[in-house]
């Protein structure tokens, strides 16, 4: 059965249309991966799916539900952890305080985040000294994979990554890979956007996006 | 919770800027202190004093208000009518004893007393303090002595609303004061005069017992027990005996020295205290014996009887009872002409202009720098939240609420705003009472410059060391208040000069609300802006 459902989504900024009745399903267990060329509108399909654009017209069902009835606050916070292909990290705070920052937003309860925190460092390859460096400090990779941590910290249900191992080399590229197709073991829905097609190869389920032509 | 933990991570973070913004808040926030403690220190100072001030009024004959009625008839280029002044002043006669009594029935009087001033001339080798040489005062005993003018004199029978002072009549050597009882003695009660041989006549006596001065008692050799002979100065022949029971020095008399030129009763030294009651039996004795005769020249008729000048005394404990009294007066009857005045209630006043100058500027002052610092701190959100605008996005696209988002910058104000406001409540509490007791010299410098050139603009030039008991001079507000004299109650210049604590309390509680009302003001328009993102638009400005 789909966790996520989406069912004639259009969006456009505006004027321009960038995505036009796209009707995919997303079963939890299982990875996913968006492909498109650059422009083609993979980052705005993310961004409906984490529910910070709405759609102009379709619906989106979580466990069979709108998300526009649940809180898109909560349906962030806590049902779906995005990988932002800009990261979009709190650059002031360090990568530690990043993650627990997110469990705390998502109100996670009854385990220590700091320790939970650095665990999911370690499985992204950062030592406890760069988790407690800040952001700003920290290379573009290494960023990526505070951003990955962050996104796994409040255990959710649907990963959506943008480009997860953009800026990582072969060998961080297959670990990163590994925690994903782990967790998809483990039940989530994990889905990637990306144009590399070793990472479609690895996944379960490819769909692509066209770009629409005026 | 997270919030404000995120709140003080994020002050931590940006300490340049937050020091910045602490620093302009510290610097509000002093300068409010300081407005605030100005304010508070004139309003307790002002407390303080009317707590403790005991109120002695008179009812007084308003010559003010006749003089500004009588001035306000006259036409363009007349003279003030100077007859229809006296006539009017000769037709006014002062409240009787009864009448004062009556209005001391009034419920919030506290108190109650009167005296009755009369001149007298010594004989028998009795005579009156004078540096004057022997040929002067056989000049002022003589009852030949030349008429005084005639507008001097207008005042006769009016009993002691003119400038004369002492009834009408013939000036005697020693002023002769009765009492009505001893809350009437001020200056004993107030300590300035104590009895250092003898006691006191007792209370309501009807005999002729008196106190003298000691520099009298020295001067005619006089002691406990002796008797002197005292006569009318209009009528040579009627004498009377008073027995000395005590010689009082009044130290406050020290100061005055000698009397003016012929006016030896009004030196300290020359007055004789006695009881009401045997004074006024005196003045009665007098009236019955009494001749009139006619003055060749003016035409006038005078008596050869002691005028008896009756003053009359209320005092309250509060100024509210002062002033529930000089209404209740008017309804019991008193006539439009007569005023309730106290001059403790105008030295009060007067007191208190440097420090209500000061209070006054302060209040402006208080207003520029609110109203400034409201403005800079608006500003410096609008910079803060516009600078911090891609946190914002990546906050709410984490899940935060706008509203949360909203609450730990309004923390962030808050921390910074409080923690300035107590760093400058602080300072200002140690630096608020020098600085407006350094503010308050400079005012009451100005001040007393001020009452100083108003002074010369009228012709009065320096006040006299002696104003204390300057008995003949004219009052300077148009008032008259007789017990002045002897109260010792010329406070003109007696400015609060200095405050003891200005931060108080209310104080704090004010820059609290300062603090709170300025932090949410600027949390406002954090609000609106933070309210107006979308991250969405934020975090793909970035890409
Ligand atoms: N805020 C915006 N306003 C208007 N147009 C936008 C906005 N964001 C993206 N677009 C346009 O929408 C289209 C899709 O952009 P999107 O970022 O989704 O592409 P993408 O597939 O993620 O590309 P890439 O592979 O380069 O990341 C592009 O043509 C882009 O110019
Ligand atoms: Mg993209």
């Amino acid at each position: 059965m789909a966790i996520l459902k989406l069912d004639n989504i259009c969006f456009s900024y505006g004027e321009t249309e960038v995505l036009k009745d796209i009707s995919f399903e997303f079963e939890s267990g299982k990875m996913y991966c968006i492909t498109g060329k650059s422009g083609a509108g993979k980052t705005t399909l993310l961004s409906v799916l984490s529910g910070l654009a709405k759609p102009t017209s379709g619906d989106i069902l979580y466990d069979n539900k709108n998300i526009k009835k649940i809180d898109r606050y909560r349906f962030r916070s806590k049902y779906i952890g995005v990988i932002f292909q800009s990261y979009n990290l709190i650059t002031k705070f360090t990568a530690l305080e990043n993650v627990v920052l997110s469990m705390e937003i998502a109100g996670v309860k009854g385990i220590k985040k700091k320790k939970k925190a650095l665990e999911l460092l370690q499985s992204v390859e950062l030592d406890e000294k760069e988790a407690n460096r800040r952001v700003l400090h920290l290379s573009g990779g290494q960023q990526q994979r505070v951003a990955i941590a962050r996104a796994l910290s409040y255990d959710p249900e649907i990963i959506l990554a943008d480009e997860p191992t953009g800026n990582l080399d072969g060998e961080t590229q297959n670990e990163i890979m590994n925690i994903f197709k782990a967790l998809a073991e483990k039940g989530k829905c994990v889905i990637l956007v990306s144009h590399s097609p070793s990472i479609a190869n690895c996944c379960d389920v490819n769909y692509e996006l066209k770009k629409i032509n005026a | 919770m997270y919030i404000i933990k995120n709140a003080l991570k994020c002050i931590g973070r940006s300490k340049g800027r937050n020091i910045l913004i602490g620093v302009i808040v510290f610097v509000i926030a002093l300068s409010a202190c300081l407005g605030l403690s100005i304010r508070q220190a004139a309003e307790s100072a002002r407390e303080e004093t009317l707590k403790d001030l005991k109120i002695t009024a008179n009812i007084s004959f308003d010559r003010n208000a006749m003089m500004s009625e009588i001035g306000a008839q006259r036409e363009e280029g007349q003279k003030f009518d100077r007859e229809q002044f006296s006539e009017k002043m000769g037709k006014m006669s002062g409240l009787t004893l009864e009448e004062y009594k009556k209005y001391a029935t009034a419920e919030t009087v506290k108190d109650f007393y009167y005296t009755v001033t009369t001149s007298l001339n010594g004989s028998d080798g009795f005579s009156s303090v004078t540096t004057e040489t022997g040929e002067n005062e056989s000049t002022a005993n003589n009852s030949a002595a030349p008429e005084m003018p005639a507008e001097t004199r207008g005042n006769k029978g009016v009993g002691g609303f003119g400038r004369g002072g002492i009834g009408g009549g013939m000036q005697g050597d020693f002023s002769v004061i009765g009492y009505s009882g001893e809350n009437a003695m001020t200056t004993f009660l107030e300590g300035t005069a104590t009895i250092n041989k003898g006691s006191v006549f007792s209370e309501g006596t009807e005999n002729y017992d008196c106190i003298i001065p000691s520099e009298l008692a020295e001067f005619n050799s006089l002691s406990v027990g002796d008797s002197v002979k005292i006569t009318n100065p209009n009528k040579e022949d009627e004498a009377y005996t008073l027995k000395i029971v005590g010689i009082y020095t009044d130290s406050s008399a020290n100061e005055s020295g000698t009397g003016f030129m012929g006016m030896t009763a009004s030196d300290p030294a020359n007055q004789i205290y006695m009881s009401y009651n045997a004074l006024s039996k005196i003045i009665a004795a007098s009236e019955k014996n009494a001749t009139t005769e006619s003055n060749e020249t003016t035409g006038r008729e005078s008596s050869t009887k002691l005028n008896g000048q009756l003053n009359a005394a209320y005092v309250f404990s509060n100024v509210e009872d002062y002033e529930q009294f000089a209404n209740d007066v008017i309804e019991m009857g008193l006539n439009e002409n007569y005023t309730v005045s106290s001059s403790d209630i105008e030295a009060f006043e007067n007191s208190l202009i440097p420090l209500n100058t000061l209070s006054r500027l302060a209040g402006y002052f208080l207003i520029v720098i609110l109203l400034i610092g409201a403005i800079i701190l608006i500003v410096l959100n609008i910079f803060n939240v516009r600078e911090r605008k891609y946190e914002i996005g990546v906050l709410t696209a984490m899940g935060m609420k706008k509203f949360k988002v909203a609450l730990q910058f309004l923390t962030e104000i808050f921390v910074i705003t409080l923690a300035a406001v107590i760093l400058g409540a602080g300072i200002g509490a140690v630096v608020s009472v020098p600085v407006t007791n350094a503010l308050l010299e400079n005012q009451v410098a100005a001040q007393s410059d001020r009452s100083e050139r108003i002074e010369q603009g009228f012709g009065r030039g320096q006040k006299p060391d002696s104003a204390k008991t300057e008995m003949q001079s004219p009052p300077e507000d148009g008032s008259f208040n007789p017990f002045g004299a002897f109260m010792g109650t010329n406070n003109q210049n007696a400015y609060v000069t200095e405050i003891s604590s200005a931060m108080n309390f209310t104080v704090l509680l004010q820059m609290l609300l300062i603090g709170i009302l300025l932090t949410l003001i600027a949390g406002a328009v954090s609000m609106l802006f933070i309210m107006r993102y979308e991250p969405l638009k934020i975090l793909a400005n970035r890409d």
